[in-house]
């Protein structure tokens, strides 16, 4: 289908319903504009080689719309030389899409750091885990504060395969994330960590799908927003599992750190469970401040904007605390600490 | 004479308008140890958190000065700066910040001087050999996961570190076995020469390792009797009804 064939999505649908088409869309919703390409470089690790973009899911109004913006597009194959690779992201001008295809046929670490200061940036990451393959993929989200972001993800994971997948948004003004995962075989594993920094008015919204349509897979969600002054944090889930694959074990947790009055969190799970023999479960928080953790700090001589920044890096630094690949969590748990660094007074 | 520490008067203190201490009065000078025991619900917690500042209290009447300065409108983080250490019951879990981070920022703040990390590492070491701490602790969450004999050491670390001046020990002594005990009764005993300790137990044994000065039986939030630490053997012995006669008389 053609953008210019889709109608723009009700706000009636669970994936619309906090940040509509029009609210992401970089113009008029039934405009197409220009795009220029976003810089992708291979900065330490592997090699990246020019291709076409990937369009996994023809009926998904995003993931058209990237597709036919265009811009850049590129592959990356691992090629077991390095145990971590960085890829790096810049976007620029008024408008920058970029598309990227990884195949993680070794065990390895990718981390995707993205910046840059267009006005809107969408990113298309599409990737696949080659079978018996213990991978991890993380996306460090620092564009500029003002801009908008459209980013879809689509992951395929092969038999007896693990992956990783790490978000860091502390980056952009209005951000939409999709981020969908599909088990193609059994015995794959996928454990997804996600962190999210809201300052000012930022308006980040989070999308996963987890689709489990094969037995004998395991996946665990957890997603940690902290959000101060007036942001407004969204995180949906939907997690399904198919008729016939039992033996499946399924979780999401959703916790969101309120540290201003005005700021705002929605964490929606949500399971679709069609087989008999499975685990599937599902979490979510929103709370202010621990008072206890607050006076505890205290009572060690921290003054209280110190403590609460240290409980405010404490509780996203948590949020890797699922991930098991060492130098995934290690990266993004520095950048998250040179982001805060520079936020909150030390 | 030595120091005057603490001097708590007269002290009323409320919890959402229900009195829990009703005219505490209590002086500690430097290098003297006070042990406070009494029923649960006698007011010993409270007092130590109190003491250290909680903002859940409200002090109705009466006064605490310490080091000779009137306190009541200190925060806690000033309290702490000052000197003064609780070692709590129920210490806090904080996911995601690692103990050995904590341990830096809290000494950090305690300190007037820059901290060095060599001297600070060294002095680190030492603390925690000498409680019998394994160096993985400083990668692990603050009291994530803890069993509650690794709460304590970790509190009794902070105290080596952080050298107060007072140290309320809110029944420290619990949940440790026999090893656990005599290594958490030395560190107190490191500590105690040079400062003022004020320990709240339920239990004489600490008191095998650990010998205080007075020990003070509280009743209805106040201190009913004093004694040396033969009282500590008589309670163990008799328990507090026998007192409690006596208040009531």
């Amino acid at each position: 289908m053609k953008y210019a064939d889709m109608a723009v999505p009700s706000r009636a649908l669970h994936l619309w319903r906090y940040t509509p088409w029009a609210r992401i869309h970089p113009s008029k919703v039934d405009e197409v504009p220009q795009a220029n390409g976003v810089r992708f470089n291979a900065l330490e690790g592997g090699e990246l080689v020019e291709g076409a973009p990937r369009i996994i899911d023809a009926d998904d109004i995003s993931r058209v719309f990237l597709s036919e913006l265009g811009g850049s597009a590129w592959t990356f194959e691992t090629n077991g030389a390095s145990d971590i690779v960085h890829l790096q992201a810049v976007a620029s001008g008024h408008v920058a899409v970029g598309h990227l295809h990884v195949s993680l046929n070794h065990d390895v670490t990718v981390v995707l750091h993205l910046s840059g200061e267009s006005d809107w940036t969408g990113l298309h990451v599409t990737g696949e885990v080659a079978p018996n393959v213990r991978a991890g993929f993380g996306l460090v989200n620092e564009l500029s504060s003002n801009g908008k972001y459209l980013h879809c993800e689509d992951w395929r994971i092969d038999r007896d395969a693990r992956l990783e997948l790490a978000g860091l948004s502390i980056g952009g003004f209005r951000c939409k994330s999709d981020i969908r995962t599909r088990f193609t075989a059994p015995g794959g594993e996928l454990t997804q960590a996600i962190s999210v920094h809201g300052t000012g008015q930022r308006h980040i919204d989070h999308h996963i799908e987890v689709h489990h349509d094969v037995p004998h897979t395991n996946s665990a969600l957890s997603i940690h927003a902290a959000c101060d002054d007036q942001t407004h944090s969204i995180a949906t889930g939907l997690l399904s599992i198919s008729k016939g694959a039992n033996h499946c074990d399924a979780g999401q947790v959703f916790k969101n750190l309120l540290l201003s009055d005005k700021a705002r969190a929605e964490a929606i799970p949500e399971l679709e469970v069609l087989a008999d023999e499975v685990a599937a479960a599902h979490g979510a928080a929103s709370a202010p401040v621990d008072m206890n953790q607050l006076h505890y700090l205290m009572s060690r001589g921290l003054d209280e904007e110190s403590a609460v920044a240290l409980l405010i890096e404490g509780f996203m630094q948590d949020g890797f605390s699922s991930l098991s690949t060492k130098n995934l969590v290690d990266e993004m748990r520095t950048r998250l600490t040179v982001h805060l660094e520079c936020e909150l007074k030390r | 004479m030595a120091d005057e520490i603490l001097r708590v008067e007269d002290l009323h203190v409320s919890v959402e308008d229900t009195p829990i201490l009703n005219g505490m009065t209590l002086t500690i000078h430097r290098g003297e140890i006070h042990v406070v025991m009494g029923r649960n619900g006698a007011g010993k917690s409270t007092l130590a958190s109190v003491i250290m500042g909680h903002p859940a209290y409200e002090i109705t009447k009466g006064t605490i000065h310490y080091m000779g300065t009137n306190i009541e409108e200190m925060s806690v983080f000033e309290r702490a700066r000052a000197g003064m250490f609780l070692s709590f019951q129920y210490p806090a879990v904080i996911p995601g910040v690692q103990v050995g981070t904590f341990l830096k920022k809290s000494v950090q703040s305690v300190r007037d001087e820059p901290l060095k990390g060599r001297a600070f590492r060294k002095e680190l070491n030492a603390a925690m050999t000498a409680l019998d701490m394994p160096k993985t602790v400083l990668s692990r969450y603050v009291n994530d996961g803890f069993s509650g004999g690794e709460k304590k050491r970790l509190e009794i670390l902070q105290m080596l570190l952080l050298k107060p001046n007072l140290a309320l020990l809110d029944e420290t002594d619990s949940g440790l076995d026999i090893d656990a005990l005599r290594i958490v009764a030395k560190g107190i005993n490191s500590v105690a020469p040079q400062a003022g300790c004020l320990i709240i137990t339920h239990y004489q044994r600490l008191l095998d390792h650990v010998q205080p000065h007075f020990v003070h039986v509280m009743i209805g939030g106040v201190i009913a009797q004093t004694g040396g630490p033969e009282l500590a053997l008589k309670l163990e012995k008799d328990g507090y009804e026998w007192l409690e006669a006596t208040t009531e008389a």
